[in-house]
């Protein structure tokens, strides 16, 4: 059993690398054994999991839609009143947008209630020296440059690099973004147009939001990409669950590894 | 006489009451203004001097003036003849030289606080803002002058209101919209390229009759003609949510009227009021002739384009690199990545592998 | 100290100097220094272009599919003319043949310009020359009318409706608030109408002012609006559909019928109004036959226009002739090309520019712009404040534009030369009737009177043409063939990595060319030589003089402070400044820097 970092944690518990030391000082969330070569760890609650599989399918129809709503199908025959499609593409976008607006509510919210874990994503604790050199090693790691790597409760410094610059802040930009937008066809007297519209104005031309809004679709694609290939990776290789622990909340630690 | 009123002026150029109330009436409907706004119409032409206006150019190319002299209702001899004094344009103006250079000094000292500047063209501030020069001084001295005392200043068209295609990169002369020169007076922006001119005489009347500027938006241009897209009043919109496009030039789907969305019409990104107002007397309007709105109305709308993509090219990534292409090739980059890397992953893995189970044996 | 320039103009600039600044009623900003004699006639003219916007510059990188909506831009008055010129060239340059209906409504578009933009120009830019609105107060309304039914059958003529017009100026002129007519000339001795024939013509400033706006109503049915209608390279963007689903989408029978009326309308407008007006007024000014000539009578220079079959722009094919006259040899007309480098080039010895080597001009396809806003050492004033500018230095930001080394006039009057000298009947027929009505020679065209006179006969001309084009669209219809755009080689991929073009098209105001170079999809340069950079231009290495300044030399003046006579001649060529001063080639600063090392 290697060391287990947690990296919820602002104590700086210092580094284990040759991961001889038997010490698990998560042990507060372990479960004694799940079976004989795996140790567990409850990690992420109900609420996050559920969140994140709502949130995979509100990103997927997003950019799905919102690809189509940029370079849009092939046209239809017919009347006008006959057809809806792309009046379909657009209202299953904004469905899916506000789902996923008020999933990242509801994951601001957990945050601020649930367990620590919940609220790692929010913050990038980059001025802090070990953060920084764990960082460093996991970059080394992913490079072939490390033999083992080193394992976490919550998210590695990298996923956590990846979580948070990558998704959160690209979806808040989505967001107000997506929002700023809706508010031009819901009018000057909307909710919308009295809390995003501001975002216009930071451009002037509002083809230019449609245009970074694009850019933020491919940032978070571009992290879809990466999220899942590394969660698929770190299960196989780092001796910890990655895939499974957005199923049952459990983080199992191989003992042997 | 100076003050002589437009009622009076109406009236004593043999015009009857009656017309005069008629003219109230179609003016107040075509602002969208409920019948009671006729009789305010009336009693502000029967009560107010006709208001001086200096009409300056700048870097332009005189399309707002050419625009403005279309107008259809009110007619554009009676705005000069009986609602405005029209005392100095350039482009009309009998006077030249020091007899027209003469009329703006006398009517900044004479109307003090009480004129309108309307200006058409923007400075230019790079060489001493002499890359346009009246009078043999630089345009910008004479229209920061021009609007020390005004009343309000109207920044027609594109040029003024964003800098239009002289301030496209790279902005060679440094162009400057109005609004960034004049910083102490009311503006109102009347962007387009040019404006259409029933708007233009719309808000002169607008503001003639209830002698105050239009509500403007956050931009500075007038809610009324400016606060929706030109998408979201398209005739062609039906076609737009039907997902029925014109996909080449002069196809089958064009000569039906399609929507011109795959031709990369800026209609859903540009406030202006061609799909309402319409064109020359409402004749038609870009979309309804076929071609795509390039958006002119738009803040720095000829840096968005091409006109024929719907989406913008994006500077400093190469030729034809939108957001698409730009997203397209990173995420492949990253496919590409996790592939290599997984395929390393996999031979470390099995190495690992292959040295701990002889690290078991031994 | 007098000097005479190669080109045979003698200039005195001893005498006193004459600024006018701005040059009002033109397009653009234009400055003019004249020297007069003691008997106050014109011995030295400077014609100063003070305005420049980069255009070309700005052009650089984009997709040459939009070339045609920047370029446009240039000018708002002759608006379409830069953009057809335009998407000549990028056709040119990437082989797109259009099909014969795109040609046709081309030719309508621009024969809507010439129509609109001539009118315009005679009556809101040019009358107030010629026409004392104040004198027209004192006109007898009866006779106004019995005048104006002697002239033409223009209903609008009775002693009533001139009362009434006479009764709204009086009003207006007695509020002191004078508008547009402040500070005018009014009662200047070069004013020679009677005031009957003032009080029609203020009828007619009014009447074509309101006019003016249906004209361009055939812009909006194609174009989608005016100023400023919309292009498209491969064709024209209106499809056409009058005969089955979708219709009322597209160009259809109610649209072509608005055009067909309002074709009639002007032809009505121009010929009982415009016309009778130009020649009534004429005969008053019969004295302008002799002055304002410059380099008429000399060297006249035309592109053509007006492709009578599509994709066919050999001068057989263009109803605008194409061709050049030297030294005014109307027996013969030189073939012109804009793609030979000895014929068209430009120099900028006197303008704000910067060539590694400024005693040879350039061919536009590697023109070169770099602005250099110098004032040479005599200049009065100081760099932000100049009172008097030194013509021996550079002094404008035109430059200066020469075929085969030649200062060219060009506009109506060249091209009505060009078609009298070709012994085209169209050109030639209506002008020996003017002549004779006018009773003066042939020479009498030579003149500020001629140039005004050919732009009123252009004008009927458009009418016809835009009535015969409209005609011809119809029969194509007929016959079948509905094809406005061909969209074969609309997409990047389809062209050549290199490129290059020229386009041409006759301004309302002259000659007008368009060279771009693509490479790569993009535009690698692009550079425009227009009309009023030929008319306007300073002086070359040589120092052969522009058009306007030799137009002005020899003019006498009644009041040099007042200066009427200035204004006529600079009228009758119709300058559009912020056309002519836009030069910038980046591609030829590279070869500027290969020429340093």
């Amino acid at each position: 059993m290697g060391y287990i970092f947690d990296s919820t944690s602002a104590v700086d518990q210092g580094a284990d690398p040759d991961g001889k030391k038997e010490n698990f000082y998560a042990d507060d969330y372990a479960k004694p054994v799940v079976a004989d070569e795996y140790r567990s760890v409850y990690v992420y609650e109900a609420p996050i999991r559920l969140w994140h599989w709502v949130n995979v399918c509100a990103v997927i129809t997003l950019m799905i839609t919102g690809y189509l709503i940029g370079v849009p199908l092939p046209s239809a025959n017919g009347e006008a009143s006959e057809w809806f499609v792309m009046g379909y593409i657009r209202y299953a976008h904004f469905a899916a947008g506000y789902v996923f607006a008020v999933g990242i509510l509801v994951r601001f919210w957990w945050g601020a209630v649930g367990n620590r874990f919940a609220r790692q994503v929010f913050y990038l604790p980059i001025w802090s020296r070990r953060w920084t050199s764990e960082l460093a090693y996991q970059l080394r790691w992913q490079t072939f440059l490390e033999r083992k790597p080193l394992r976490y409760l919550g998210h590695n410094p990298l996923a956590h690099v990846a979580m948070t610059a990558l998704f959160l802040y690209p979806a808040l930009f989505m967001i107000a973004t997506g929002f700023a937008m809706y508010s031009e066809a819901a009018g000057r007297d909307s909710w919308q147009h009295a809390i995003f519209y501001w975002v216009i104005d930071i451009w002037g031309n509002t083809i230019d939001v449609h245009l970074w809004h694009r850019m933020g679709m491919w940032t978070i694609a571009c992290f879809v990409i990466v999220h899942v290939y590394a969660a698929v990776r770190e299960d196989i290789m780092s001796g910890q669950s990655v895939i499974g622990v957005m199923f049952n909340g459990e983080r199992l630690f191989k003992r042997k590894f | 006489m100076g003050d002589a009123t437009f009622y009076d002026l109406f009236r004593r150029q043999g015009i009857s009451r009656r017309s005069i109330l008629k003219f109230c009436g179609l003016t107040a409907a075509s602002l969208g203004l409920p019948p009671a706004a006729a009789a305010q119409i009336a009693q502000a032409l029967e009560t107010k001097p006709r208001i001086p206006v200096l009409w300056l150019h700048g870097l332009e190319c005189t399309c707002c003036s050419e625009s403005f002299i279309r107008s259809g209702h009110p007619l554009v001899k009676d705005v000069v003849l009986s609602m405005i004094s029209l005392d100095y344009d350039d482009t009309i103006m009998a006077a030249a030289g020091h007899q027209a250079e003469a009329i703006i000094e006398e009517i900044v000292e004479t109307y003090k606080g009480r004129y309108i500047v309307a200006v058409e063209g923007n400075p230019p501030l790079a060489n001493d803002g002499m890359y346009c020069i009246v009078g043999g001084k630089p345009f910008v001295e004479r229209l920061r002058y021009a609007c020390r005392d005004a009343q309000a200043v109207i920044a027609w068209g594109s040029c003024a209101s964003n800098g239009c295609v002289q301030a496209a990169r790279p902005n060679p002369t440094q162009a400057t919209p109005v609004h960034k020169v004049i910083t102490d007076k009311p503006i109102v922006k009347v962007p387009g390229c040019p404006p259409i001119a029933e708007v233009m005489t719309g808000v002169i009347s607008y503001i003639l009759t209830f002698e105050r500027l239009p509500e403007l938006d956050r931009q500075g241009r007038p809610m009324m003609f400016y606060s929706q897209r030109i998408h979201d009043k398209c005739y062609r919109r039906a076609h737009f949510d039907a997902g029925q496009y014109v996909e080449k030039w002069d196809d089958e789907n064009a000569r039906k009227g399609f929507c011109l969305y795959k031709m990369g019409c800026k209609g859903p990104t540009t406030y202006n009021a061609c799909s309402t107002v319409g064109w020359n007397d409402g004749i038609s309007f870009p979309i309804k002739s076929g071609h795509g709105c390039i958006g002119c109305s738009e803040e720095g709308f000829w840096d968005k384009g091409p006109f024929y993509s719907r989406l913008t090219q994006v500077a400093g990534f190469g030729i034809e690199a939108n957001a698409d292409t730009i997203g397209r090739t990173a995420a492949t980059g990253a496919l590409a990545v996790a592939a290599v890397h997984g395929g390393l992953s996999a031979v470390k893995r099995l190495r690992d592998t292959r040295q701990r189970d002889k690290d078991e044996q031994g | 100290m007098t000097i005479t320039t190669p080109n045979g103009f003698t200039l005195d600039p001893s005498g006193k100097r004459v600024v006018i600044d701005p040059v009002t009623r033109i397009e653009g900003h234009l400055r003019l220094e004249v020297n007069v004699d003691s008997a106050n006639v014109i011995r030295n003219a400077v014609s100063v272009g003070t305005m420049w916007r980069g255009l070309e510059m700005i052009l650089k990188d984009r997709d040459p599919r939009d070339a045609w909506a920047f370029t446009q831009r240039i000018c708002g008055v002759c608006t379409g003319t830069h953009a057809l010129t335009s998407v000549r060239a990028v056709e040119a340059a990437l082989g797109i043949p259009i099909p014969e209906n795109a040609n046709t409504i081309r030719n309508i578009m621009q024969a809507t310009l010439y129509t609109h933009d001539h009118l315009v120009h005679f009556y809101h830019l040019h009358a107030l020359d010629w026409v004392d609105v104040l004198s027209a107060l004192k006109a007898d309304p009866n006779a106004t009318s019995a005048l104006a039914r002697s002239l033409s059958s223009w209903p609008l003529s009775s002693p009533g409706y001139f009362k009434d017009l006479q009764l709204r100026l009086t009003r207006f002129v007695e509020s002191g608030q004078l508008g547009p007519f402040k500070n005018g000339y009014w009662g200047h001795p070069a004013y020679k109408l009677p005031p009957e024939a003032n009080l029609m013509a203020v009828a007619h400033y009014l009447e074509a002012l309101t006019f003016q706006k249906e004209i361009v109503k055939i812009h909006t049915v194609f174009g989608g609006k005016n100023p400023h209608p919309n292009w498209l390279v491969g064709g024209v963007p209106s499809a056409i559909n009058v005969d089955s689903v979708g219709a009322v989408g597209a160009v259809n029978m109610e649209r072509l019928d608005l055009v067909s009326s309002i074709i009639d309308r002007a032809i009505e407008f121009i010929e009982q109004v415009y016309i009778p007006d130009l020649l009534a007024v004429a005969s008053f000014y019969k004295d302008w036959a002799q002055w304002g000539g410059g380099l008429a009578g000399r060297n006249l220079l035309c592109y053509g226009d007006f492709p009578e079959k599509a994709n066919d722009y050999g001068a057989d094919n263009l109803a605008f002739p194409r061709g050049a006259i030297i030294d005014g040899n109307l027996n013969e007309i030189h073939q012109v090309s804009l793609d030979d480098p000895d014929q068209i080039r430009e120099f900028v010895t006197h303008s704000w520019y910067k060539y590694p080597d400024e005693g040879k001009g350039l061919h536009p396809y590697d023109g070169i712009t770099e602005p250099n806003f110098v004032l040479g050492p005599a200049t009065e004033g100081k760099k932000t404040d100049i009172r008097r500018i030194d013509e021996g230095a550079k002094y404008s930001y035109l430059k200066a534009p020469r075929w085969r080394g030649h200062a060219m006039e060009v506009g109506p009057l060249a091209r009505w030369v060009m078609g009298y000298a070709q012994g085209r009947p169209d050109y030639k027929e209506p002008t020996d009737a003017v002549l004779k009505k006018l009773g003066v020679p042939v020479g009498a065209l030579f003149s500020t009177l001629g140039r005004t006179a050919a732009r009123g006969l252009e004008c009927q001309w458009s009418a016809h043409k835009l009535k015969g084009y409209f005609n011809k669209l119809m029969a194509t219809l007929k016959a079948g063939d509905f094809a406005t755009a061909n969209a074969d080689k609309w997409e990047p991929a389809s062209w050549p990595r290199a490129a290059r073009g020229s386009g041409f098209s006759e301004a309302p105001r002259g000659a007008l060319g368009h060279w771009v170079q693509i490479a790569d999809g993009r535009i690698a340069n692009y550079q425009c030589v227009v009309p009023t950079t030929w008319n306007g231009s300073p002086r070359d290495p040589q120092g052969n003089i522009g058009a306007y300044e030799a137009a002005l030399l020899g003019t006498p003046m009644a009041d040099p402070s007042r200066p009427l006579e200035i204004l006529r001649t600079i009228h009758s060529f119709d300058p559009c400044l912020a056309c002519s001063t836009h030069i910038m080639g980046p591609d030829g600063q590279e070869k500027a820097v290969v020429r340093v090392l």
